[in-house]
């Protein structure tokens, strides 16, 4: 098919309602949405999750399922209106014209059939050419997306590629038909922050090559600011502010967006000084937002009788370039004033070293075969001469990516696993080769565990007070079940939650009370060491921001101590006291916080901070982009386990990263490097992150 | 008396009208295939809301269908308030039914009121399909628990004259009995229709208790294979799949020859089989109230009473290789050969409910909630039963369902094969062995079992398909 020539706008959403049909009621998911994309620009789509921006771009791709409709206003697709066309036609806009980009590399891609053949089938079917031409264009693709050997990269199958290439596998399928508009939903959310940072900037260069508009979806602020010229917030359901991205980022017109940046950890937060600002209550459902603004219930600027009273429309803000807020008060509140800091909290004081590995290492033993045995066998060296100390009430941050045996460290700790080698003592009491079974009811209860996945942390089949009681059960706390019970129901007031939640089904909860019902069955027996996996990062970021405070605050006032598994810089520097860097099992970096995120760095360590986005314009970063995959802990390099992907490399002489293991090198007082860089290339380092002067 | 004829004199004036609505619906049927292949359709996609030619026959369909049912409804009804005979065989037949139709209502209008409340059952009424499979399926259920009140004849009696009668056929039997025999009468001489509601009672009975047990076999076992793996799983996989590999006829009929029921084959089997049941609970409560000892001691002596007691009796057999051991206290007393078909059908089940519990061992077991349980100090079977197993009892509900339809079955096949139950026995897979000796003659002895048969597992299958349905949507 041609493709049609226009120069308008390329999208236009006119007051789209969209509405999901089911048995009950009717659920309103988007309503009054409005937005205009130009020819080359690329607009963000930014809000929890439960706001309304996957459908609408399921809207514009026209497939919203069988329960979906769009009930009111239009999408216009290069001024033609979606909802008239007939399948036909929409199936020759999609994949064309218009191309998606899931959060699902892998989903996206068949299993069954080769990358070449998959690519090449796009301009196949839509324009009809030949098949030596469609494999010229695959291949001129995948050079485009930046993979190593395309001609080998055709002829493979996606499991033999890595999450970061097939999400470039999946962009460079949308580019083969060189689409007007690109829609990318949560693209980067499955991969690595290294890799994402990869990903972001090949989406970046290659809008601006193929001059493609696109409507990047995501939750992250911080990636809208580094891909996007325009932004449009929602809230449940309506975007509440749509503007440039300096407008927006810089004067906030609409109280949710100004609640919702108060509420990341931005460089210059502090647990103590300047801890962040949850955003009061909860997201409201579809069938039961409020009358009038749906914000007004957690909104600071509140006015009874006016926020509540009717619809409330968009309304421009003079002076800017298409700014809008849909708030009426928005020009009576005073947007310079700073924010109210109501709790400054003590800094607490690490006391004794409660936990402390030498040494420690574990390791797996893989057989080629699980059935028959024998065969090659391998081995995985998850974790390599760990060595740290951990202090009463303090936090340390466990950084790396997966599978850098932050996992695996987790489970020797906790008894799942016992250690190869090395020691741990916890307490004073040697815990490395006891497993769970062995462990006497004070030393398991003295370590719990907070989980990542709020959706799967608890049993679905059991009410939440009975998890709880089960737990205080097992820890021989109280010795009558009203006792229990009503130790359990402290509990749920110490992680501020409703009493009644005792008789909840975790089905019934949102993902951040599941959270906080997970925080109070690891503190149940009053853990001295609470390994905290990852436990905000599936939270929506105004939840994030109370969860890790409840966190922080249940941590002060028990002098536990925390060990805060993490990818996410940002929320590390927020609330650690100490940072362990990890990659492929070795202890790259360590040192407090403030040592970790000034320069001198491990190469590494460098490469993370700059991968991180962060949701301030006046940041300035280097941009340090990383070179294919982390390798396998299978094979793992020669020498050094992060040579292969490092920039430093050829400032060491004589090759020596590729043939040893680099030293331990303390640079200060507690500060440890593994690297080989000479002491001057390490104080020639310049930071990453400069917050410009204003 | 006279001979009743299929619809009486109700008949005379409703038949044409069922036959025109018939006609309607045939048309209506094939319409709806060939008018969208003819006439060219401008759908698009959801917004399309205005009717084509198909949609109007569809209609046709439903509405003609609809009106079948009302006939039908108006035979039974009148059948039942009006004087004998008015209706015909169907009338009748229906009105026999009275107890179950009341039933019925009842169930579904409780139901139907209380559906927001009662969790997955409830959801099960907004599917229509899981509504006639549920149907089905009870129908069959009261059918058996109402059974003496329905028959109209003893299932084992024999009357000369009847033998091999038509439907409809006066009885010339003794004074106040049922005069008619129904649905005919067999080579025996025998009612088909009483014998078929006994039939009902020996199916509904075994086929569900049967895949319970199997069910627990598997579970016990198909749990610690998919939790520990390792050597443990290989062995008992490797078991599983020996059992599937092997041809389930031939292995009924190894069971049932007399010699090996003569060596206690069966009666073993029995033994180890019924254990599981006692076994599984005892670990079930064990694991969970070990931290409360006198809760703990009551539930799992009552297990251990109650069950062992069960136990025995069940073992405790007549003309079994253990013999009737337990005497007076025997609980109760089995038909004979029953043993012998239960623990077979128990033992060909088992296999693919343990390879179903081992696969959602697996998956569900890498959840958090596990690892919670693990990091607490859990003991293995807390988490296998307590953490695991209620999270799989979706599939497990589905399963179990269509599991019972398969076992029915396999109990007809067994009945047809002349295997474990008597020649007697009024069961269904029995009666359509004895009836299919004169299908070409007097094919009613043989249909009537099977009609009863298609219909019982259609309701289960169609039960398994809404209750899979309805626990996806949400």
């Amino acid at each position: 098919m041609a493709k049609m020539d226009y120069d308008g706008p390329i999208l236009e959403i006119d007051k789209l309602s969209i509405s999901f049909f089911t048995r009950l009621r009717e659920i309103p998911a988007v309503m009054d949405f409005s937005c205009v994309v130009q020819p080359g620009e690329a607009m963000g789509l930014v809000g929890e999750s439960g706001c309304g921006k996957s459908t609408v771009a399921l809207g514009v791709m026209q497939d919203l399922g069988v329960n979906g409709r769009i009930v009111g206003g239009s999408i216009k697709f290069k001024g033609r209106d979606l909802a008239e066309m007939t399948a036909e036609e929409l199936r020759d806009v999609r994949g064309s014209e218009i191309a998606m980009i899931y959060q699902e590399p892998m989903a996206s891609l068949n299993p069954a059939m080769k990358i070449g053949k998959q690519l090449m089938e796009v301009p196949m079917i839509h324009e009809g050419i030949s098949e030596k031409e469609a494999y010229e264009r695959a291949l001129e693709v995948v050079t485009d997306v930046k993979l190593p050997d395309p001609k080998r990269m055709l002829e493979s199958f996606p499991h033999q590629l890595s999450g970061g290439q097939q999400q470039r596998i999946v962009i460079a399928m949308a580019l083969m038909s060189k689409p007007s508009l690109l829609i990318l939903d949560e693209p980067t959310t499955a991969l690595d922050v290294t890799v994402e940072a990869a990903v972001v900037e090949l989406v970046k260069d290659l809008g601006k090559k193929y001059g493609t508009s696109m409507l990047f979806i995501s939750h992250n602020l911080g990636l809208v600011l580094e891909t996007c010229d325009r932004i449009c917030v929602m809230y449940s359901g309506e975007a509440v502010e749509t503007g440039s991205i300096e407008d927006v980022f810089d004067k906030m017109r609409h109280p949710y967006t100004q609640a919702l940046f108060r509420s990341i950890p931005l460089p210059g937060a502090d647990k103590s000084t300047r801890p962040l600002r949850a955003i009061p209550g909860n997201f409201p459902l579809p069938h039961e937002r409020p009358p009038g603004c749906n914000f007004g219930p957690r909104c600071d600027y509140f006015e009874d009788g006016r926020c509540n009273q009717g619809d409330i429309k968009m309304s421009e803000v003079p002076g800017d370039d298409r700014h809008g807020s849909r708030c009426l008060k928005w020009e009576e509140i005073d947007w310079a004033a700073p924010m109210v800091v109501t709790d400054q909290k003590e800094k607490a004081e690490p006391g004794d070293v409660v936990l402390k590995m030498d040494n420690l290492k574990k390791y797996y033993e893989v057989a080629a075969s699980a059935l028959f045995g024998g065969g090659n066998k391998k081995v995985v060296k998850a974790n390599e001469t760990l060595s740290f100390e951990a202090r009463e009430s303090e936090t340390l941050a466990i950084v790396g990516e997966s599978g850098c045996g932050k996992s695996t460290f987790a489970k020797v700790l906790m008894g799942l696993e016992t250690a190869t080698d090395g020691n741990i003592t916890m307490l004073n009491q040697s815990i490395e080769s006891v497993p769970i079974e062995a462990r006497d009811t004070d030393t398991v209860k003295n370590v719990q565990m907070v989980f990542q996945n709020p959706f799967d942390t608890l049993n679905p089949s059991m009410t939440v007070g009975a998890q709880i009681m089960r737990a205080l059960e097992i820890f021989g706390v109280g010795d009558s079940v009203e006792a229990r019970r009503q130790r359990m129901l402290e509990l749920l007031d110490l992680v501020k939650l409703p009493r009644a939640f005792a008789d909840r089904m975790p089905r019934q909860l949102s993902g951040g009370q599941k959270q906080r019902v997970g925080i109070a069955r690891a503190f149940a027996g009053d853990a001295k060491i609470v390994v905290a996996d990852e436990p905000v990062s599936a939270l929506d970021v105004s939840v994030q921001a109370a969860v890790t405070d409840l966190l922080m605050e249940i941590q002060r006032e028990h002098k536990t101590t925390l060990l805060f598994i993490s990818h996410d810089l940002s929320i590390v520097r927020y609330l650690s006291d100490r940072v362990m860097v990890m990659y492929l099992g070795h202890v790259v970096e360590l040192g407090t916080t403030e040592q970790v995120f000034a320069p001198p760095y491990h190469p590494y360590t460098e490469a993370l901070l700059s991968a991180v986005p962060i949701a301030d314009t006046s940041v300035e970063k280097q941009h340090i982009v990383l070179e294919g995959d982390i390798p396998s802990a299978m094979s793992p390099p020669p020498g050094c386990p992060f040579q292969t992907r490092c920039r430093w490399k050829n400032d060491v002489p004589g090759g020596l990263c590729e043939k040893e293991v680099p030293p331990v090198r303390h640079l200060a007082e507690g500060h440890q490097v593994k690297c080989h860089l000479s002491d001057e290339i390490l104080s020639r380092m310049e930071p990453v992150i400069k917050v410009a002067a204003e | 008396m006279d001979p009743l004829t299929w619809t009486g004199s109700l008949g005379v004036v409703l038949n044409p009208v069922m036959l025109a609505l018939l006609a309607v619906a045939a048309i209506g049927i094939v319409a709806q295939f060939v008018l969208p292949l003819v006439i060219a359709t401008n759908q698009r996609g959801a917004l399309a809301l205005q009717r084509g030619p198909a949609d109007y026959a569809a209609m046709a369909v439903q509405y003609s269908l609809f009106g079948i049912i009302a006939i039908i409804k108006i035979y039974v009804i009148a059948a039942i308030v009006g004087p004998y005979g008015i209706a015909g065989i169907v009338g009748e037949v229906g009105a026999r039914f009275l107890p179950v139709w009341i039933a019925l209502g009842i169930t579904f209008a409780l139901s139907i009121t209380f559906k927001r409340k009662l969790g997955l059952y409830g959801k099960l009424f907004d599917s229509p399909i899981g509504m006639v499979g549920f149907g089905l399926v009870m129908f069959w259920v009261f059918t058996a628990f109402f059974a003496d009140m329905i028959m109209t004849h003893d299932p084992l009696v024999q009357e000369v004259v009847m033998k091999n009668k038509v439907p409809g056929t006066p009885f010339s039997g003794d004074e106040g009995a049922y005069p008619h025999y129904l649905l005919g009468g067999d080579k025996l001489a025998r009612d088909v229709f009483s014998r078929m509601v006994a039939g009902s009672q020996i199916v509904i009975t075994i086929a569900p208790l049967a895949t319970l047990f199997a069910f627990m076999t598997g579970i016990t076992l198909g749990l610690p294979a998919g939790y520990f793996g390792g050597i443990f799983d290989t062995v008992l996989s490797f078991l599983a799949n020996l059992i599937l590999a092997f041809p389930v006829i031939l292995l009924f009929f190894l069971l049932v020859t007399p010699e090996i029921e003569a060596a206690g084959l069966p009666s073993f089997m029995g033994m180890i089989m019924f254990a599981f049941p006692i076994l599984f609970l005892i670990v079930l409560f064990n694991s969970r109230y070990f931290t409360q000892p006198t809760k703990r001691l009551v539930l799992i002596g009552g297990t251990v009473v109650l069950g062992g007691w069960l136990y025995m009796s069940a073992l405790s057999q007549d003309r079994t290789f253990f013999g009737d051991f337990m005497g007076a206290i025997d609980a109760f007393d089995l038909q004979d050969g029953i043993l012998t078909v239960f623990v077979s059908v128990v033992f060909v089940n088992s296999p693919t409910v343990f390879r179903i519990v081992r696969g959602l061992a697996l998956d569900i077991q890498t959840r958090d909630y596990v690892a919670a349980a693990q990091t607490r100090g859990e003991g293995p079977w807390y988490i296998m039963l307590w953490e695991i197993l209620p999270n799989a009892r979706g599939p497990l509900i589905v399963d179990f369902c269509l599991r019972i339809g398969y076992t029915t079955i396999l109990l007809g096949t067994l009945g047809f094969f002349g295997l474990g139950l008597e020649s007697e026995s009024p069961d269904w897979g029995t009666t359509i062995n004895a009836g299919r000796q004169l299908l070409s003659a007097f094919p009613h002895p043989a249909i009537v079992p099977a009609v009863a048969l298609v219909s019982l597992v259609l309701g289960l299958n169609l039960l398994a398909d809404g209750l899979r349905e309805e626990s996806l949507r949400d």
